[in-house]
């Protein structure tokens, strides 16, 4: 592959952003009107230039170039509003023709007209010169606008992106269900002097407290999770009695990495559910992480009924994936599979750098 | 009306089950509570067993769910569902005009619960209470992961372990703590319960006719009214005659 294959020859002969927004896209970015600052700068050039100009210029030609520039100046900047309104190409060279060919007739006007040969060529120059510094100006302003809108709107796309996965998680995760569960279990004990209320009610606290401002980080050390998995699980633990135990075996190398939040979590909540709860006999719940060459593994693991053939994952497990894609791109994996000696597995991979995974 | 009302409770947590049990003392103090169950599975036969008028099913339950049970029950018996907040039976149970309750159970919410199932039964003393069939079947299709059904029955012979196709089982029958297998070939004993092996069979292949027995439907032959309130059934190429009991015997009706 050659490097002129990269070039858009097009740009040559029709020059100008390709990408064209939607008058939709364009409010959405927002900005109107160019900046202030940008506004400014482009004054003081203009103004700066005429003024050299003008210095060069013979005095007595002074008041005749100072009207034609702020012609040039005026017109030019209603031209480049327009191209800042809808930055595409064929506005961009249909601004760019009709300043030309307005100028230019007047530089022809100016050159048949005009006795005096010093004004004649003064505002022949100072025309054609004004065409070319505005086509530049032109293809400038719609370069940078396109660009702005464009990346704005990536930017929104992102920003709104990542609001409704955290909505979607933060639906999935208070669950009510869980929490009157816990608080039915919890009123009976208190009511009947039990003391396993103590307990439990400690446990729901600390869940509680681990959880909640679990969704406005982005990114969460796997042992600050674990902690609200532990929790999560002695409440469960206290609820089920013995059809349900648990065991957290994770390296410390593992609890330092980091994860978006809750991710953990949903996983250890899938299997006590569906592994567990669904059980006749109930069952136990594995969290198991270590480090294997350049990869951190962590696994969730189930003794229920494994998964159905054909089942649908939850909204759960999607979110998950999409948020860990966001953390780590295509370097992290979330699979969920059934076991060989039955049961469920959720298995999670993501690139082991210790001293890099730190934000 | 002078018996007092019989019922049977079923969730598969310990505390909410007390709960729910102290506060029934209360609201109903003269009901009759025939059977506590644990599980789903629990409550189906526990519900074949004493045929209460009242039943309050927890929903989400293993085994069965609260759902499936009263499913089942078809309409033989007063259903009031307990749940939490947040389950998505809720909002069918409130267009539905289906009796329920919510953990933690709440004192004077519950004594209204039983004041509209009292006065049903008072009501529909000769009448059946109301079929909550449609409704049950658009929240049965909502359920939790389920193993597939079972293929192959491993039963234990002497040191052997035997391998029976679920294809070529007659009938499953309760056996005190066991189950037999009858199938072509002869019979063998499993540990499994019927109530829970019933939870792994496939209820279009294998009918329960019987709070103890289970009949491959395929082996069906025919279906025998002894006489008012009593029926058996054949089976293709087989001696015995298997009972089938009151509740499912409108699985057999001429056409």
């Amino acid at each position: 592959m050659s490097p002129f294959d990269k070039i858009d020859w097009s740009q040559l002969w029709y020059p100008g952003p390709t990408r064209r927004f939607t008058q939709a896209e364009i409010q959405r970015a927002g900005g109107d009107a160019p900046s202030a600052t940008l506004s400014m700068a482009l004054m003081l050039n203009a103004a700066m230039l005429s003024f050299l100009l003008l210095q060069a210029a013979p005095p007595q030609l002074s008041g005749v170039l100072s009207a034609l520039l702020i012609g040039l100046i005026v017109s030019a900047l209603g031209l480049g509003n327009i191209i800042w309104r809808s930055p595409s190409r064929r506005v961009m060279t249909l601004c760019t023709l009709a300043y030309a060919l307005v100028w230019a007739i007047a530089a022809i006007a100016a050159k048949r007209t005009v006795a005096d040969p010093e004004q004649r060529l003064w505002t022949m120059e100072l025309l054609l010169g004004g065409i070319c510094v505005a086509t530049v100006c032109f293809l400038f302003v719609a370069l940078y606008r396109a660009h702005q809108i464009e990346l704005r709107l990536r930017e929104l796309d992102e920003r709104e992106r990542a609001e409704e996965l955290t909505r979607q998680l933060a639906d999935a995760q208070i669950q009510p269900h869980f929490l009157f569960n816990s608080l039915a279990s919890l009123q009976h004990w208190v009511q009947t002097k039990d003391e396993r209320a103590g307990p439990l009610l400690a446990s729901l606290t600390a869940y509680l407290r681990a959880t909640l401002p679990l969704f406005n980080r982005r990114q969460l050390r796997v042992g600050e999770e674990l902690a609200a998995v532990q929790h999560y699980l002695e409440v469960m633990q206290a609820r089920l009695g013995e059809r349900l135990s648990w065991r957290i075996d994770v390296d410390e190398a593992v609890r330092e990495l980091n994860l978006p939040p809750a991710l953990l979590l949903t996983l250890v909540e899938n299997a006590v559910e569906h592994g567990v709860q669904a059980a006749l006999h109930g069952g136990s719940v594995h969290v198991l992480g270590r480090v294997d060459g350049a990869l951190a593994v962590i696994e969730v693991r189930d003794t229920g009924p494994g998964l159905t053939p054909g089942a649908t994952e939850g909204t759960g497990l999607g979110n998950s994936r999409e948020r860990l894609q966001q953390a780590y791109g295509n370097r992290a994996r979330l699979t969920l599979s059934s076991a060989a000696e039955g049961g469920c597995v959720a298995r999670l991979e993501i690139p082991f750098a210790p001293s890099t995974n730190h934000e | 009306m002078n018996d007092p009302v019989t019922a049977l409770v079923a969730d598969d947590e310990e505390a909410p089950r007390e709960q729910l049990l102290l506060a029934l003392q209360i609201a109903w103090p003269e009901l009759d509570i025939k059977a506590i169950a644990v599980n789903g599975a629990d409550a189906w036969d526990a519900y074949l067993e004493h045929e209460p008028q009242v039943c309050f099913l927890d929903v989400r339950m293993p085994g069965l769910s609260g759902i499936e049970v009263a499913q089942r029950i078809a309409g033989r018996s007063h259903v009031v569902f307990v749940t939490a907040h947040g389950d998505h039976a809720l909002d069918a149970f409130n267009t539905g005009a289906v009796d329920y309750v919510l953990k933690p159970v709440d004192g004077l919410r519950l004594a209204q619960a039983v004041q509209r199932v009292r006065a049903r039964l008072m009501a529909n003393a000769n009448q059946a209470p109301p079929d909550l069939a449609r409704l049950l079947q658009q929240l049965g299709v909502q359920q939790a992961r389920r193993p597939a059904p079972l293929e192959v029955i491993q039963a234990g012979v002497g040191r052997e372990v035997r391998l029976i196709r679920i294809d070529e089982v007659l009938y499953f029958e309760s056996d005190t703590r066991y189950t037999r297998v009858v199938h072509a070939e002869g019979d063998a004993l499993i540990r499994t319960p019927l109530k829970e092996l019933l939870t792994q069979l496939d209820p279009e292949r294998f009918w329960q006719i019987h709070r103890s027995v289970v009949v491959n439907q395929r082996c069906i032959a025919s279906a025998l009214r002894i006489d008012e309130g009593s029926m058996v059934i054949t089976l293709r190429g087989r001696e015995e005659r298997l009972p089938v009991s009151r509740h499912f015997q409108g699985l057999f009706r001429a056409q």
